[in-house]
């Protein structure tokens, strides 16, 4: 097996009072896709950051591939607004001893922004900063691509582009580090995943050992009353979870039980608005990170 | 070439790139191949002269005056400008649009990225001031003239030794230009704040111009980076010193080295954790700043009195007697009148303060030459007394002037009757200081 593209080990990072992040380990393999999954302030940013070399790690250590094979962003892809998408890529083309300039053409079309490209990058909107992101790092012939939202602000087409790329590149060997909140995304494009909860892994793991350890029939529910729907949980005691966010419950229930308590809801007067059976990386992120 | 140099090349490359993009550094560039021929027009245009700067009095009668007086203009506050405008922003700029984590996440170390972009401002720095340089010697030499001029201790310099001196007392204002360059990366490291950036080093060069004015002492008053632009007066002396340039030359380099210094220190340890983790109270930093700045001047200030005195009566009467002398042959020959190889006056110079110690810079010194001028019936001379009032600055320079009554008027006819500056209405001069 080739060694690791990322091997992470026993990461801390602390912010003043704050541990961001606790004895983290991250392993990622070349021609992997891993998805890095976590509720806001999880420490999926720091992570990335530590793996950029943007900060230094308290303790903990990091082998990476050479700085010159490592590629992507972190949070959102940032240009200078005064110059042209071409010029913003000629200059990163420079920053890596002018080695890709010749690319720069290349990328650009291949991001789709081939006829936009000496319009000056302060008039982009979001997506199109996106696509000149992404353009920025195929600059180089990464080893390793970390990628934080890498689709936020894209259209459905861009979406859909991107998910290609990042299978074609793995395809082609390069291990792809994806940092997303688009849990359908991460659990489609991924081999292998891992979930942060306040700075700390809570589960970590392939896609097969993720189906295997994911709650069978874990649902998203929304009624017309959640606080009374909530209540009713306590006489249905074969029903685990029962947590509530954003005006949602989400439960864990076998189909008998979940039969039982929908009627309940219904004898109360509660009306179920949807309920949705999760998928499984949806359902172990839930579970282990108790967001919703 | 070897990885790092690569490296580092590359990245000054950018923000070569970057800097020739960005509008204020095209409106420096501009304002510095335009801004001397206009100051030259506006002068061809009126009769006045700047009469309060030195050189000022000769901007009519050479070219190479008119370049002096811009550069004499540019070390007050225009270099500090430039410096601010250059480099106040190159760092600070990369928090601005939240670029740090594009440039750092390329090849290019952190270490890489801190000498390209001091590289490039020290080119532009150089750059900008060459610029200014060839104007201001192309705006003198095209509408005033390749004249010879008139050097700070009354003796006329020929067309080639202007230029030359010209030339050198431009490039000699490279060292400083360039510790202000630092001083602005400094604080655009520092604060992360564009508008400190640009602001710092003009404010800088103003408390040290302020600094300047006060105290007898020479070692605060050598120290203060500012001086450094002024160092090149010793080269138009009629007797050329160089203590103040070497001096100056080695505080210019110490202070460039301190502030880059802080500023990479500065840079190495900062973590880029993302603007919530690292953004401090609005109020704290610029608090820190001024309160830190205003301990700084409070010691100065406290100190200006420390090391020998730069500007003593024995210092000044040593320079404006010659001063005196070579300026009035200068007036009679200009007037068509005989004077004979090695001619001198016979003189005994007296200067002092009107209040306190003859020592230290101010504007209340008065110089009384007496002239022993041989007159028919005298004997052996008729003496004569001539008062200047002197105003005395702490770099050793001085403004002298007369009354009428005994000088003539600022403008007189020469031989040829045509209207030129009377050499001794007012009379500039530097002295050496260390």
């Amino acid at each position: 097996m080739p060694a690791a593209a990322v091997n992470a080990r026993g990461l801390v990072k602390r912010f003043e009072t704050t541990t961001a992040l606790d004895d983290v380990d991250l392993t990622v393999n070349p021609g992997e896709v891993h998805g890095l999954l976590g509720p806001n302030g999880a420490g999926k940013t720091t992570l990335l950051r530590l793996l950029f070399g943007l900060i230094a790690p308290d303790a903990g250590s990091i082998e990476l591939p050479d700085r010159d094979h490592l590629a992507g962003f972190v949070e959102s892809p940032t240009f200078y607004p005064y110059l042209s998408a071409r010029a913003n890529l000629e200059l990163l083309a420079e920053l890596d001893r002018g080695s890709a300039a010749e690319r720069v053409e290349d990328v650009l079309v291949r991001v789709g922004l081939g006829d936009r490209a000496d319009q000056r990058v302060s008039g982009y909107s979001t997506g199109m900063l996106q696509r000149l992101g992404i353009a920025g790092a195929l600059l180089r012939a990464p080893q390793l691509l970390l990628l934080d939202e890498p689709t936020a602000g894209l259209d459905p087409a861009g979406v859909r582009d991107v998910r290609a790329l990042v299978a074609e590149l793995a395809g082609e060997g390069v291990a792809v580090l994806l940092c997303s909140h688009q849990i359908d995304e991460v659990e489609e494009a991924c081999d292998s995943f891992t979930m942060l909860r306040e700075g700390v892994v809570v589960w970590s793991g392939s896609a097969a050992e993720l189906r295997a350890a994911a709650p069978a029939s874990a649902y998203r529910l929304m009624t017309s009353d959640d606080t009374r729907a909530r209540e009713l949980l306590a006489q249905h005691p074969q029903i685990r979870g029962g947590d509530e966010a954003a005006g949602e419950l989400q439960i864990e229930a076998g189909d008998r039980a979940l039969e039982q308590y929908v009627l309940a809801l219904g004898a109360a007067g509660i009306a179920v608005r949807r309920l949705e059976l999760l998928r499984p990386l949806e359902a172990m992120y839930f579970a282990l990170t108790g967001a919703a | 070439m070897n990885k790092r140099s690569s490296a580092v090349g590359s990245v000054f490359r950018a923000e070569r790139r970057k800097l020739m993009a960005q509008v204020p550094v095209r409106v420096l560039a501009l304002a510095c191949v335009l801004g001397p021929f206009a100051f030259a027009a506006v002068l061809k245009l009126q009769n006045g002269v700047p009469a309060d700067t030195l050189f000022g009095v000769w901007v009519h009668s050479s070219g190479f005056a008119i370049a002096l007086v811009v550069l004499g203009f540019g070390g007050s506050w225009g270099f500090p400008v430039i410096a601010g405008v250059l480099a106040g922003d190159l760092f600070s700029s990369e928090d601005r649009h939240g670029t740090w984590k594009s440039v750092l996440t390329r090849s290019a170390l952190r270490e890489d990225v801190f000498a390209g972009k001091a590289l490039a401002a020290g080119a532009f720095a150089t750059a900008l001031l060459a610029l200014a340089a060839v104007s201001s010697l192309l705006a003198g030499l095209l509408l005033t003239g390749a004249h010879p001029l008139v050097g700070l201790s009354g003796t006329q310099l020929s067309v080639g030794r202007a230029l030359g001196l010209t030339l050198v007392s431009w490039l000699v204002s490279l060292l400083p230009m360039l510790a202000f360059t630092s001083m602005a990366m400094l604080f655009s490291v520092a604060t992360r704040n564009g508008i400190i950036g640009v602001l710092g080093p003009v404010l800088v060069a103003l408390a040290m111009q302020l600094l300047a004015l006060i105290g007898s002492g020479s070692w605060v008053h050598l120290l203060l980076v500012a001086s450094a632009f002024d160092d090149w007066h010793g080269l138009l002396s009629g007797h050329p010193f160089f203590g103040p340039l070497i001096v100056g030359s080695i505080v210019s380099v110490a202070w460039a080295a301190a502030c880059l210094g802080g500023a990479w220190l500065l840079l190495r340890r900062r973590d880029f954790a993302g603007t919530p983790v690292v953004r401090r109270h609005g109020w704290v930093l610029p608090l820190r700043t001024v309160l830190g700045s205003a301990a700084v001047i409070a010691v100065l200030a406290a100190a200006v009195n420390l090391g020998p005195a730069g500007v003593t009566e024995h210092k000044l009467e040593s320079s404006i007697a010659p001063a005196f002398n070579d300026l009035t042959i200068l007036q009679q020959r200009e007037l068509a009148r005989t004077v004979p190889p090695g001619a001198k006056l016979k003189l005994l110079t007296s200067c002092k303060r009107r209040a306190g110690a003859s020592r230290g810079p101010g504007d209340d010194w008065t110089c009384t030459l007496d002239v022993f001028i041989p007159q028919p019936g005298a004997n052996p001379f008729q003496e004569t007394p001539v008062t200047y009032d002197m105003s005395v600055r702490s770099n050793g320079c001085y403004k002298a002037e007369a009354p009428p009554s005994f000088v003539g008027q600022q403008l007189m006819r020469d031989g040829r009757g045509h209207n030129v500056v009377n050499p001794l209405f007012t009379i500039y001069g530097c002295f050496d200081i260390t």
